[in-house]
């Protein structure tokens, strides 16, 4: 194979040199066809193509950017978010511990006041036992001394002074109240 | 290897037979030059080379025109490829040959790049089955623009400085400039343009003379009533595969010129690095 593509080349030789550029035509042509694409894509095709990248690029970056910056809003929203939390967080503990404070007073003061009025109350309610029972003591007094000296004058069959026996009938009685 | 021997063999078979059949390469002028349709003995002489230089110039212009047309920040599926193939050679070509002073080259590096990947795949492309490449004019004429263009942007941003640190390496020893300073100049104004330009050249005439070949031979092998028919067994294959990799070499190579031609600028651009 090698010797007829030799054979060829012989032949070629004789009759074109391959590496002279021999055709003027081709040359124009091949000038005119290039220097008119390269004009082409200078001017016309490759500045739209060569604009929309930028602009891409362009807009990917400020993207990009964009979507930084928002990460870093975000972060501080987070951050915020945080802050504000713990401190209502603080802050319903202090509201709780107040609250609880405050209820723990009142509770106590209710319940002063309770016992105060209790001790009022009882302490009315030992007066008026206290009146009443010296009324009935009165009551009872005079009629256990205008029994006792009528029982005595039965018994001794003439009338007792009662002004004279009411010392002993009263002392008697007090005797029986303190007994009791 | 095996089957390339294979079939070696089998050709010499061929050869050897002479006038009387066997393959029958057409010559290169044949399968290279191409007449003109209009124009012919005129500056402005249109053939198949011209027809194809216009449609790689069409192609990629309405292609970016369609994607770049109703642009949106949204890109649609055409937009979303224009704009990779944008990326590409912004990635791939300007940041690491230029960096990022190389953007103003874009537009040019873009052009370069497709205007030579479209001439190329006129190579694999059914009916056409010829690389504008193949002929010297479009190498020639991108090498030297990448000449011009780097040149300039050497003078333009360094001024006679890009000069003296190109024909005059700064470390070496004042008495090897006699001999350092020549192949400076060889090695930067002659031989970087020309390698650009026939290594673009030679791969894509290599590859659509290796397609011709495994045509050729299948056509022949198919036809033949001889026991050599079986080779086309091999020669077939051997053609769609060489197609397929002819796809490949036909971007690799527009990737390759538009690189160098960056780096080119780059050095130009940063002498000192």
């Amino acid at each position: 194979m090698l010797s007829l593509i030799g054979i060829l080349a012989e032949e070629g030789a004789k009759t074109i040199n391959p590496v002279v550029p021999d055709d003027v035509g081709e040359i124009f042509w091949s000038v005119i066809s290039f220097f008119g694409l390269w004009i082409i894509l200078r001017y016309v095709c490759l500045p739209p193509l060569l604009r929309v990248r930028e602009e891409r690029a362009a807009k990917a970056l400020a993207d990009r950017e964009a979507a930084s910056a928002a990460e870093t809003q975000t972060e501080q929203v987070r951050r915020d978010y945080d802050t504000t939390l713990s401190e209502a967080r603080a802050q319903a503990g202090r509201i709780v511990e107040d609250a609880r404070a405050t209820s723990d007073a009142r509770r106590a003061e209710a319940v002063r006041q309770a016992e105060a009025e209790v001790a009022s109350i009882k302490q009315a309610e030992i007066a008026s036992i206290d009146a009443a029972r010296a009324e009935a003591l009165t009551s009872i007094r005079s009629d256990v001394s205008e029994l006792a000296v009528s029982a005595a004058s039965v018994v001794v069959g003439s009338d007792l002074d009662r002004a004279a026996s009411q010392a002993t009938i009263d002392s008697f009685v007090d005797q029986a109240a303190t007994k009791r | 290897m095996l089957g390339l021997q294979a079939l070696s063999d089998s050709l010499a078979v061929l050869a050897a037979e002479g006038e009387g059949g066997g393959v029958h390469f057409p010559p290169i002028d044949h399968i290279v030059k191409w007449p003109a349709a209009f124009g012919d003995g005129q500056f402005w002489a249109f053939n198949k080379i011209g027809l194809i230089s216009l449609i790689a110039m069409v192609v990629p212009a309405i292609f970016f025109f369609l994607a770049g047309n109703k642009a949106k920040l949204i890109p649609g599926k055409l937009q979303n490829v224009a704009e990779s193939a944008i990326d590409f050679v912004e990635q791939q070509i300007v940041l690491p040959a230029i960096g990022p002073d190389g953007m103003r080259y874009l537009p040019m590096l873009t052009a370069m790049m497709f205007f030579i990947w479209v001439g190329n795949m006129f190579e694999v492309i059914p009916t056409a089955h010829m690389p504008a490449n193949a002929r010297m004019a479009g190498p020639a004429m991108l090498a030297l623009l990448a000449l011009v263009m780097f040149v300039g942007v050497g003078l333009k941003h360094n001024g006679l400085h890009y000069l003296k640190e190109a024909l005059f390496p700064p470390g070496v020893p004042v008495a090897l400039y006699i001999i350092v300073t020549p192949i400076e100049i060889l090695s930067t104004f002659l031989i970087r343009p020309f390698s650009l330009a026939v290594r673009l050249f030679a791969n894509m005439l290599a590859g659509h003379i290796l397609l011709v070949t495994f045509s050729v031979l299948t056509i022949t092998l198919t036809n033949t009533l001889s026991p050599l028919i079986v080779a086309a067994a091999l020669s077939f294959p051997m053609l769609v595969a060489f197609t397929a990799f002819e796809f490949m070499v036909a971007f690799l190579q527009a990737f390759i010129f538009a690189l160098l031609t960056a780096v080119y600028i780059g050095s130009a651009l940063h002498p000192s690095h």
